[in-house]
Formats: structure tokens, sequence, C-alpha cells
């Protein structure tokens, strides 16, 4: 089992309707590297990732994550799973500290273990401000919340979406030198990120989904193919006949 | 713009499920139902000529009851209707006449029902020839008029003026608390005999052509003895209400709500609650201690549930509390029960803050119950066990409360309330589980009251709340019909055996469905709003 992929997804689909948001994905992460999966708007990412985690259900295909497939095994996969999702799963009405305790609880930690985390955890990130509810935080403080809560349990793979997203410059700098921290400790980060700069430094592998299927896979070296940057590659996959045209009545 | 601002709210609120559609449609239905029945009734009461002396008798007392059901009706429901979000709108160069417009017409979704009730008295009344029949087609219509804009305007006001008091803690539980015993006041001195002599003196004035609906009646009236007098004074009373309106509409766009309710948790309030919050632990294993703990404080500092809570043991106590003091003289059930009848109306009210709508708080955090490792079982049990912990604890001020005003209670009836709501809450529970699962959908901490959508989950434990309390009330049949302790107390034995039993198959089929539709209730409950304000 240690020697499985952190992530092994076989022909993955999710419908809607008639829409395929996710249409036939095949993709193996390996342990211990720095993920990024990039895309477009629209393009099945944030499904992928909801479907990795068990929030919703596929519409076939399957997922085995650190060896254990998910359908049968998915509370022993919860507990090494850290996840920072899009939309935010803070209770606004919990101070910072005691919604990190909670969640170490929520992950079977003893509550004095949870406690000493969750503080050791605020300063970390330095959300020193103890006794401020989640509600008057900052976009960027919520999203430092969010990593935090997902190290809180020591997980072996990290699922995040737009991690950075509304985050400050220092702030991201802080949680990037964690995540390396946690990749070099032999953790797997699956990430997804529209900056194609911070992928483009953080990540050794990549995939791009466009239209619910993976258009461009492998690692960061072989999908730049030499002297393209990460941009160049990502607009010739996904972005291939746009054009810009004027609007007459904006000039 | 009111075109566009309606579209937009439409647009956000098409993609609720076919089910939750029906189910508001069955609920309005029944709502409305009773009210046209109502209007229905009055109509034929104000049609009929032989009543003449009664209705100009009772005609500006029964427009004094509309205009306070009208503007209190709503606050005691918790709900205060839909309203626009200025945050969304205020960025657009709209002028502020036309947003007060629109704000002026959503409050028509607070009492729809009183427009039905005054369209049955007009019609009536233009039937009936005592009082010039159709020869008042403009006046009578136009009196109506003006007293229906009245009473919209002045509930805008009102309501403008509620949501900035309640923004403040502290302020806002004193306020709504005075306003509710405002509302009831009338009765309780009436019943309590207290000055009831000069409550009949007072009655008449309150009828006078100085009241707005003294004045409407006495236009309405014209032929048997008002004057045109009544339509000035009641056009002098919308302009004066609108000018207040006016004024606390402006004030609340200039009003920083986000100031008002910024809040840190004081170093008091860690120190003393916080081992209040963590006893849960002593007798629970995580996580479902960890989610009792996480429900108590969030509970705490929601001014919401707060608001609610302090209804449960105030207005509670004083709404029932004139017919008990009637019931020591003619020993009604009433009074032989009261605190118990108290528990169980505060269980009722508490459903919407509690266990009606659990993942309602959470919002799009809810999430995190079916990311971590546990079973969704364990976070409704969680769930509902902060419920009760907060049922109890509100029976525990409901009879606090009572030994305050000397109401006399026999320590047995406490034990009984405790015993009787705990049984009621196990069937409302159930109810409330499915409710949670099956029609989700976001709640806002920050804001004191709900709106017009909660009411659809109301509606329906309104709707279910008299078969919940079957058993119970079975029980205290059986007390009456045998005059027997034994037989009670084996009758709610039985009660609270089916109630178990009941809590678990209702518990099988939550977690069935939360699992079924995890994705409708975490989209449901992660869903945005249009330009109105309605959760």
């Amino acid at each position: 089992m240690a020697d499985s992929p952190a992530i092994a997804i076989h022909n993955l689909r999710k419908v809607y309707g008639a829409k395929a948001a996710v249409d036939g994905v095949d993709l193996i992460v390996p342990r211990g590297c720095f993920f990024g999966f990039l895309g477009p708007n629209g393009a099945g990412k944030s499904t992928t990732i909801r479907m990795l985690t068990g929030l919703i259900p596929p519409t076939s295909g399957s997922i085995e994550i650190l060896g254990m497939p998910l359908a049968e095994r998915e509370l022993e996969i919860k507990r090494r799973i850290g996840l920072v999702p899009d939309e935010s799963l803070l209770f606004d009405r919990l101070t910072g500290a005691e919604f990190l305790e909670f969640v170490g609880r929520m992950y079977g930690l003893a509550r004095p273990m949870a406690i000493e985390r969750a503080l050791s955890l605020l300063d970390l990130f330095e959300l020193r401000e103890k006794r401020k509810m989640i509600a008057e935080y900052s976009k960027g403080m919520r999203k430092r919340l969010a990593m935090a809560a997902s190290l809180i349990h020591h997980p072996d793979l990290f699922l995040m979406d737009e991690p950075f997203e509304g985050v400050d410059a220092v702030g991201a700098r802080l949680m990037k030198d964690i995540l390396l921290d946690q990749v070099r400790r032999g953790a797997t980060i699956f990430l997804t990120s529209h900056v194609l700069e911070v992928v483009e430094r953080l990540c050794d592998h990549a995939a791009i989904i466009d239209n619910g299927r993976i258009v461009r896979e492998g690692s960061m070296d072989e999908l730049r193919g030499g002297t393209d940057s990460l941009e160049d590659v990502f607009v010739r996959v996904v972005g291939a006949g746009h054009e810009f045209h004027e609007l007459e009545w904006l000039k | 713009m009111i075109r566009a601002l309606l579209r937009a709210q439409w647009l956000s609120m098409r993609f609720s499920s076919g089910r939750s559609a029906w189910t508001s449609l069955v609920l309005a239905a029944l709502w409305y139902g009773f009210w046209t029945l109502l209007s229905l009734v009055a109509e034929e009461v104000a049609a009929t000529s032989r009543f003449e002396r009664l209705i100009i008798t009772w005609l500006p007392a029964g427009l004094l009851a509309i205009s306070v059901y009208w503007q209190l009706a709503p606050m005691a429901s918790g709900a205060m209707g839909g309203s626009l979000d200025l945050r969304k709108l205020l960025i657009y160069p709209v002028p502020r006449g036309s947003l007060f417009f629109v704000e002026l017409l959503l409050r028509i979704t607070t009492c729809a029902e009183l427009l039905l009730l005054l369209t049955g008295i007009t019609i009536g009344l233009l039937r009936n020839p005592a009082f010039d029949g159709l020869g008042a087609a403009a006046r009578i219509p136009m009196a109506v008029i003006l007293f229906a804009a009245f009473n919209l305007i002045l509930a805008a006001g009102l309501r403008s003026l509620l949501e900035r008091l309640l923004t403040r803690r502290g302020i806002r539980e004193i306020i709504g608390l005075l306003l509710m015993l405002l509302g009831v006041l009338p009765r309780l001195l009436m019943v309590t005999g207290v000055g009831g002599r000069r409550l009949e003196r007072v009655l008449p004035t309150a009828s006078n052509l100085v009241w707005p609906w003294g004045a409407a009646a006495h236009f309405m009236l014209l032929p048997t003895g008002g004057t045109y007098t009544g339509a000035a004074v009641l056009v002098g009373w919308s302009l004066a209400a609108y000018y207040f309106a006016r004024w606390q509409f402006e004030r609340n766009l200039r009003f920083d709500f986000q100031a008002a309710q910024a809040a840190t948790v004081s170093a008091k309030d860690r120190s003393f609650t916080d081992r209040l919050y963590r006893l849960p632990a002593l007798l629970l294993p995580d996580p479902v201690a960890a989610i009792v703990e996480k429900e108590l404080r969030s509970f705490a500092r929601t001014p919401r549930f707060r608001m609610v809570f302090v209804m449960g043991f105030s207005f509670g106590l004083v709404v029932w509390l004139p017919t008990m003091l009637r019931g020591r003289i003619t020993h009604n059930a009433v009074s032989s029960n009261f605190l118990t009848v108290v528990s169980l109306y505060a269980l009722f009210l508490l459903a919407q803050v509690t266990y009606g709508n659990s993942f309602g708080f959470d919002r799009s955090a809810a999430q995190l119950f079916y990311l971590a490792p546990i079973s969704i079982s364990r976070a409704v049990a969680g769930k509902n066990i902060a419920a009760a912990i907060v049922i109890f604890a509100e029976v525990a001020a409901i009879a606090l409360a009572c030994s305050i005003l000397r109401l006399d209670i026999p320590l047995g009836q406490i034990g009984e309330a405790f015993a009787v709501t705990a049984i009621a809450a196990l069937y409302l529970l159930s109810v409330g589980n499915l409710s949670s699962v099956n029609y989700a959908r976001p709640m806002s901490a920050q804001r004191a009251t709900g709106a017009g959508s909660a009411r659809r989950s109301q509606g329906l434990l309104l709707l279910l709340y008299p078969i919940a309390m079957l058993p119970v009330f079975l029980a205290f049949l059986a007390r009456y019909a045998f005059d027997s302790q034994t037989v009670f107390y084996a009758a709610l034995a039985l009660a609270a055996a089916l109630g178990i039993a009941v809590y678990w198959m209702a518990m099988e089929s939550t977690v069935t469905a939360a699992y079924k539709r995890r994705e409708a209730i975490l989209a449901q409950l992660s869903g945005g709003e249009g330009p109105l304000v309605a959760d």
C-alpha cells in the first residue's frame, strides 16, 4: 500500500443532466509530490476535488486514495486527508482557536492535544487575535485559518482548491513555506490555482483539465517542453482560438 | 428599476427544488386558505344590516387589532419578511426614493393575510345598505387603502428602526422583550381585571377619531355619524408614518451594520462560560461532545438565537398568562398545566433556530461534517443533544421567571413540564431532523430575525406540531378521563417509548437522506441570495 500512488483516478465521470462536468478523467498522482491541477474556469477542477473528498459521488469511474478505494474506505481515507476547499468550511461564530480545536477533535485528537496544536498553529499562521470571532476575519485570514485546520491532524495528503486566493504576499509566502515543508516530510499536495506562476514555482508535477478532460499531464519540465513558460503552455492548450475583439461602443 | 430588482430576485430563487416549491405552495394554500375563510366570514358579518350597531361599535377596535397584528406579528413570529439587501444595491445609481418604494412594497410579504381580511370587510360594508351600500363605492375602498397604506408605511419604518437597534447586543434583547410585552399588555390587563373599569374607559378613547383606526372607521361609516375629518386624520397619520419611515430608511442607509456587529469574545465570557461549554465533554465522547460544544458556543453568540430564546420565556409566558389567570376562576387546562403549556410553546419557537434547520447557521461550513472522518448520524446526534440542552435551559428559564412572578408553580409541575417537554421534543426533533436534510437553507447568524422563506420549514413544523403533540395530549386526556396520576404517567411512559422509536426511525431516514442528498444540501446551504434578503 505504501508503494501505491497518493491518488489514482480511473475513468472518472460526473454528469449533471446532459453535461459532463468531469468526463473520463484518468490521473495518477505519485506520493510525495507537489501536484498542480490546472484548468480554466468551469473546466471541472472543483468537481474533481469534491469527488476526491467524497462530497459528491461520481457518476462512474473509480478513485483510490493512498492505496484505498474511496467508496469502501471513506472514513479511513478522510482521517488522512487535509482539505482547503474553495468554499468556506469555517464556523463563523467560533474563534480561530475554538474552531481549530473543534476540527482536531473531529479528526479524533484528544482534547488537550487538539488545544495544544490549535494554539501552535495560530502562532504559526500569525492569527494571534485569539478572541476574535471568525465572522470578523478578513478573507486572507480565513484562508490561513482553513489551511491551519487542514494541518491539525497531520495528514498525508492535502487537497487544496485555490488556497492562495485573497491572501496577501506575506501570508502567501508563509503558506507556501509550510506546504513545501510538508512535501519535504513526505506528504503529497494536490492543488488547484489560477495563479500559474505559483504553480510553476511550487509544483513538480501538473495536469491541465479542460471541458472535463485531462488535456496535458506530466512533470513540470515535460509540460513546459523546454523554453515555454507554463502560462504559454496553458493558453495554448486551453485558450486556442480565443481572440480579442474590441467592442465598438467601448472605444 | 423595480422590475429589474424583482426579476433578479426571481432568478435567484428559481433553482429551488420542485419538492420545496410544492411544500411552499401547499403551506401557502393552507395559510391563505384560512385567512380567506376568515375574510369571507368578516364579509358576511359586515354585509348584514341588522349588525349595524355592532359594526359601528366594534369596527374601530377591529381595525386597531389589525394594526397591532400588522406591526407586531412579524416580530412575534421572528419572520420579518423580505427586505432589500442594501449592501448589494447601494453601489448602483438607483434613486433612494425608488429603493424606499420597493422596501414599502416588501412589507406586503409580512402581512398579505391582512389585506385579504380588509378586502373581505370592504366588500361586506359595500354590500350593506346601512352604510350607504354601493353609494360608498369610492369612500370605503379609499378608507381601506389609506388605512392599509398607513400600516404598510409604519411597518417599514418600524422594521428599519428595529433592524438598526437589533444589531446591538443587549439592546436587541431588551427592545424585543419590551415590544412583545407591549403587544400583549391590553389582553393581560383585561383578563387580570387590573384597572378593568379604567380599561373600559380607555377602549372608547382608542376608538376616537384622533387615532388612525378610529379615523378609518369614521371615514368608512360616514352616513351613520362619521365625518370627512376621518379622511383628513387618516391622511395626516399616513404622512406622519411616511416621514418616520423615510427618516428611518435614510438612517439605515448611513448605518454601518458591520461595525455595529463587530464582536470579539470577551475574556470574561471565555473564562466563565468556557467551563460550561466544556461540560458535555465530561459525559459524551468525541466527536459528539465537540459538536455539542461547538453548537452551544455558536448559539450563545448568534443574535437570532438569543432573541428567540428570550422570546421563549418572556413572550411565551405573557401570551399564556391571561388564559392561566382566567383559568384560576374557570379551572381550565392551561391554568393547571401552565408551565408545561409555556414550555411546549417555547419548544415550538426554538425550532426555527435549533432543530428545525440544524445546518442553517453552518451554511457552507456544513460540508465539514461530510469531510471529517465521522458518520453523519454523529453530527445529527450532536446537534440534537445541543438542541435538547437549550430546550431544558429554556424550561428552566421559564420556571425561574414563574417563580420571580410568584406564580406558585408546585415542584411536581416543574418536573412534569421537563418530562412532557422532553417527550414532545423527541417527536419534534424527529420532524426537525427530516426537515433539516430535506429543506436545508442557509440562515444568517447576524440578522436578529428571519424572513419570508424561513416560513417553509416553520410552516411544516406548524403543520406537524399537532400530530407530534398527540401522544402527550393523549396522556393528559387520560389523566382527565381517569382522574389518575398513575394512568397519566403510564401514558407518558408509553408516549416516551413511542417517541424513542419514532426518533430512531426518523434518524435512519435522516442519515439516508443526508448521504443521498448531500450534493443538494451543500448547494442549498452555500446558496447566495438575490437583491432581497430572505434567509
